[in-house]
C-alpha cells in the first residue's frame, strides 16, 4: 500500500493527483482489495464457462431466480460481515429467519396485512431477537459463538411453537413484490436483489466513511485499545447485533416470496453457514479487524453460481457444499498467505 | 474474543481465616465458602443440579405427573444417547482445550461420512467387524488430521477450517452412495450392539461399556497421566511460553485434532448400531451433533479460550443433560417433547457461559 507501488505517472497534473492518493490512502484503504478482483474474475470466468457448456444458463429464466436465490443470503452476509468486523459472529441467523418468516406468513394468512405492514413487522421481529443476542454477547461479555449457539435453540424453540407441527399453507401473495415472478421485477432485474444492492451501498459507505463505522473496524482489532481512544464499544457492539436481526427479517419477507405459497418449519436451515461462507469468502477475517461489504456480495454470488452451476450441469446437488468447502479454504488460504507476505516485508 | 473485554479485578487472594471472628461472620465466611465452591468448581456444581434434577422428576414421578415412571431403570436405558454426546464432548473438550480459538463444527460431518464407510466395509465388503472398526477410527483420524493439518501447521483459524471441512465431509457422505443408507443384513444384525446387559441388577445400555467407559478412561489417562497431557494445557493456556518452553506446539495441536477425529469415527460405529443403519447424514441431522457436542463441553466447565477443561466435567454435563431430556420427554408427551430439549439446551448452554464469565472475572477461573 506504500506509495512506491503506485505506479509513477507522467506529467505533472497527474504527480498532483498522486500526492492527493498518497495523503487519501494513508486514512482509508483502496476501495477494491486484491481478492476482491479475484473473485469477479473467478466468478467471470465460472459464468464464461456455464454459458458455453449449457446454453440456458445466461438467459433471463435461470440468471433472475439466481439474482432472487442470493438476494436473502446477501443481505444476511452483510449484517454478518458488520458483527466479524467486530470480531464476533452469530450462527443464530438461520433461527431469526425461521421466527421472522413463520409470523409475518401466519398474520398475512390470518389478517392479510399489506405489504409494508409485513416488512415492518418482519424487520422490528429481526430487530428484537437480535437485540437479546446483542445484549448477552455486549454486556454479559461471553464469547459471540457460545452465545448465539444457545440463542440459536431458542428462537428455533420459539419458531417450531408458533408452527404448532404443521406447515403455513395458502400463504397470499403481498410478498410477490420481492419475488422471482413479474410483479417483481422492473426492466427484467428482481426487485429483492436491487434492494440488497441499495443497503450493500448504504452499509459500505457507513464501514468506510463514518465515525462509527471506522469504530466497528477498531474494535476487531483491538477492542481494549478501542476503549481507551474512547469508542463505547458495548454500544457499537449491541448494535452490530440489532442491525444484522433486522436485515435478517427482511431477508426473511424475500424468502417467503421466494418459495411456494407454503412455508415448511425447515425454513432457513443453513442460512447462516451459506452467510458465513459469503463473508469469508469475500476476504472478510474471521479475527476482526478487516473486511469489506463488497466482498461479501461477490462472495454469495460465487456460492449461488456454485449451487446453481451444479444443478444445471445435472451433477448431485449435494457436490455444491464440497465446491463452496474448497472456496472457503482457498479464500482463507489467500488470506493467511497476503498477511504473511506483509508482516515480513 | 475481543468483545468480551473486562476490566477484570485481580484474583482475589484467598482469604486467609486465621483471625476468626464472632459466629456470625463465621458462618458469612462458610456461605460465601460454600458459593465459591459452587462457582469454582464446576463439578461441585454439576452434582449439585445433577441431584436437583433427578430429585425433581422423581418427586414429578411419584405424584404422577410424568406419562411414564421415572426411576433407575428408565435412567439407565437412556444412557444409550449419552454415549455419542460424552465421546464428542471429549472431542470438543481437546480441541477447545488446545486453544487459540480452538473448536470443531466438523465432529458431526465426520460421523456422517465414517458411517458410510464403515457401512461399506462391515455391511457391503464383509470385513471382520474389529477391522471395520479400526477402518472407521483411522478414517475419522484421516479427516481430523486434514483439519489439525491446517489449523496447527498452516494457521487457519480453527472455526473456518471446521465449517469449511464440515461442508466438505457431509458433502462427501451424501455423495459417496447416491443419497442411499446402507442396511444390509450384517448392519442389521449389528443392531444388537446397541442392546443392553444386566449390571448390578440394571439393564445398562451396551455401548456405554464398549465405548463411552474405555474412551473417558483413555482420555482422562491421556490428559492427567501423560506429558502430552501437560503439554496440551501448557499450548492452551499460552502457546507462546509454551513454545518457548520447548513443547513442539504445532505437532501438540495437530494430535488434538487428530484425536478428535478417531473419536468421531468410533461414535460413527455407535450411530450405525444404533439406527442399525448406516445413513449418510446421521451426524448433520437436524441440529446435528456438533453444536450439542460444544454445549456439552462448555456446560462441562471447559473454557472457550483454551487450557481448562476436565473429563469428569464433560462426563456429569452429559449425564445432567440426558437425565433433564429424558424428563422433559416424560413431562411434555409428544412432539412438543423434542422442542422443549431445544429450550432447555439453549437455557443451560447460555446459562453455563454467563457462569463461565463471572466466575472468570471473580475468581480467575474455574477449577
Amino acid at each position: 500500500m506504500s506509495s512506491q507501488t503506485l505506479s509513477p505517472a507522467g506529467g505533472p497534473p497527474a504527480a498532483e493527483q498522486k500526492h492527493t492518493a498518497k495523503e487519501r490512502g494513508r486514512v482509508l484503504p483502496f476501495p477494491i482489495t486484491g481478492q476482491e478482483i479475484v473473485l469477479i474474475l473467478v466468478i467471470a470466468v465460472l459464468w464464461a464457462a456455464l454459458a458455453v457448456s449449457t446454453p440456458a444458463f445466461l438467459t433471463s429464466s435461470s440468471v433472475v431466480p439466481l439474482l432472487v436465490a442470493m438476494a436473502p443470503v446477501a443481505l444476511i452476509g452483510i449484517g454478518m460481515t458488520v458483527i466479524i468486523i467486530t470480531g464476533g459472529i452469530d450462527v443464530s441467523v438461520a433461527s431469526i429467519v425461521m421466527v421472522c418468516a413463520v409470523i409475518v406468513a401466519k398474520t398475512m394468512v390470518s389478517s392479510g396485512i399489506p405489504l409494508p405492514v409485513a416488512v415492518l413487522l418482519s424487520v422490528v421481529i429481526g430487530g428484537l431477537l437480535g437485540l437479546i443476542n446483542g445484549v448477552l454477547i455486549a454486556y454479559g461479555r461471553v464469547h459471540a459463538i457460545i452465545i448465539t449457539f444457545g440463542t440459536a435453540n431458542l428462537f428455533k424453540f420459539l419458531g417450531l411453537q408458533i408452527f404448532g407441527g404443521t406447515t403455513v399453507d395458502n400463504i397470499p401473495g403481498t410478498l410477490d413484490f420481492f419475488g422471482r415472478g413479474a410483479a417483481g421485477r422492473t426492466l427484467g432485474i428482481p426487485h429483492s436483489f436491487l434492494i440488497m444492492l441499495v443497503i450493500a451501498a448504504l452499509a459500505w459507505y457507513y464501514l468506510r466513511h463514518t465515525a462509527g463505522g471506522r469504530h466497528l473496524y477498531a474494535i476487531g482489532n483491538d477492542a481494549d485499545a478501542a476503549r481507551l481512544a474512547g469508542v463505547k464499544v458495548q454500544r457499537r457492539v449491541l448494535l452490530a447485533y440489532v442491525l444484522t436481526g433486522a436485515l435478517t427479517g427482511l431477508a426473511a419477507c424475500f424468502v417467503i416470496a421466494r418459495g411456494t405459497s407454503t412455508l415448511a418449519p425447515n425454513v432457513g436451515a443453513g442460512m447462516e453457514l451459506a452467510a458465513i461462507a459469503a463473508v469469508v469468502i469475500g476476504g472478510t477475517s474471521i479475527m476482526g479487524g478487516r473486511g469489506s461489504v463488497l466482498g461479501t456480495i461477490l462472495g454469495a454470488l460465487l456460492v449461488q453460481t456454485v449451487t446453481s452451476g451444479v444443478t444445471q450441469l445435472g451433477w448431485r446437488s449435494q457436490l455444491s457444499s464440497l465446491f463452496i468447502g474448497i472456496f472457503i479454504l482457498i479464500a482463507v488460504g489467500a488470506d493467511l498467505l497476503r498477511q504473511r507476505t506483509r508482516r515480513t516485508a | 474474543m475481543s468483545t468480551a473485554v473486562s476490566d477484570r479485578p485481580p484474583a482475589s487472594a484467598p482469604q486467609d481465616s486465621e483471625g476468626s471472628g464472632p459466629p456470625t461472620s463465621r458462618a458469612r465466611q462458610l456461605l460465601s465458602g460454600v458459593v465459591r465452591a459452587l462457582l469454582t468448581q464446576r463439578i461441585v456444581l454439576l452434582l449439585v443440579l445433577l441431584v436437583a434434577v433427578v430429585i425433581t422428576m422423581t418427586t414429578l414421578s411419584a405424584r404422577n405427573y410424568l406419562s411414564a415412571p421415572y426411576d433407575l431403570s428408565y435412567m439407565s436405558a437412556t444412557l444409550i444417547s449419552a454415549v455419542p454426546l460424552v465421546m464428542l464432548g471429549l472431542a470438543e473438550l481437546l480441541v477447545i482445550t488446545s486453544g487459540r480459538g480452538g473448536i470443531d463444527l466438523s465432529v458431526g460431518a465426520i460421523v456422517s461420512l465414517v458411517s458410510m464407510v464403515f457401512g461399506f466395509a462391515y455391511g457391503e465388503w464383509g470385513w471382520p467387524l474389529w477391522a471395520a472398526i479400526v477402518l472407521a477410527a483411522a478414517v475419522g483420524g484421516l479427516c481430523g488430521a486434514v483439519n489439525g493439518f491446517l489449523i496447527a501447521f498452516i494457521g487457519y483459524p480453527a472455526l473456518i477450517t471446521t465449517l469449511a471441512t464440515y461442508y466438505a465431509y457431509s458433502s462427501l457422505a451424501v455423495v459417496i452412495n447416491n443419497q442411499q443408507p446402507i442396511s444390509t443384513q450384517p448392519i442389521q444384525d449389528f443392531f444388537s450392539a446397541a442392546g443392553t446387559v444386566p449390571v448390578a441388577g440394571l439393564q445398562v445400555p451396551l455401548g456405554t461399556i464398549t465405548f463411552l467407559l474405555p474412551t473417558a478412561v483413555v482420555i482422562w489417562l491421556l490428559l492427567n497421566r501423560t506429558t502430552y497431557g501437560r503439554r496440551l494445557y501448557a499450548i492452551g493456556t499460552n502457546d507462546v511460553a509454551a513454545q518457548w518452553s520447548g513443547i513442539d506446539v504445532r505437532r501438540t495441536r495437530f494430535l488434538a485434532y487428530t484425536a478428535a477425529g478417531i473419536i468421531s469415527g468410533l461414535v460413527a460405529v455407535v450411530t450405525v448400531a444404533q439406527f442399525a443403519s448406516a445413513r449418510p447424514d446421521a451426524g448433520v441431522a437436524g441440529n446435528g451433533m456438533a453444536l450439542p457436542a460444544i454445549t456439552i463441553a462448555v456446560l462441562g466447565g471447559v473454557a472457550i479460550t483454551g487450557g481448562i477443561g476436565r473429563v469428569a466435567g464433560v462426563v456429569l454435563a452429559t449425564l445432567l443433560i440426558v437425565w433433564l431430556n429424558a424428563g422433559i420427554l416424560l413431562a411434555v408427551p409428544g412432539n412438543a417433547g423434542s422442542q422443549f430439549q431445544l429450550f432447555a439446551l439453549g437455557i443451560v448452554l447460555i446459562f453455563a457461559a454467563l457462569l463461565n464469565g463471572l466466575t472468570q472475572r471473580k475468581y480467575g477461573g474455574t477449577g
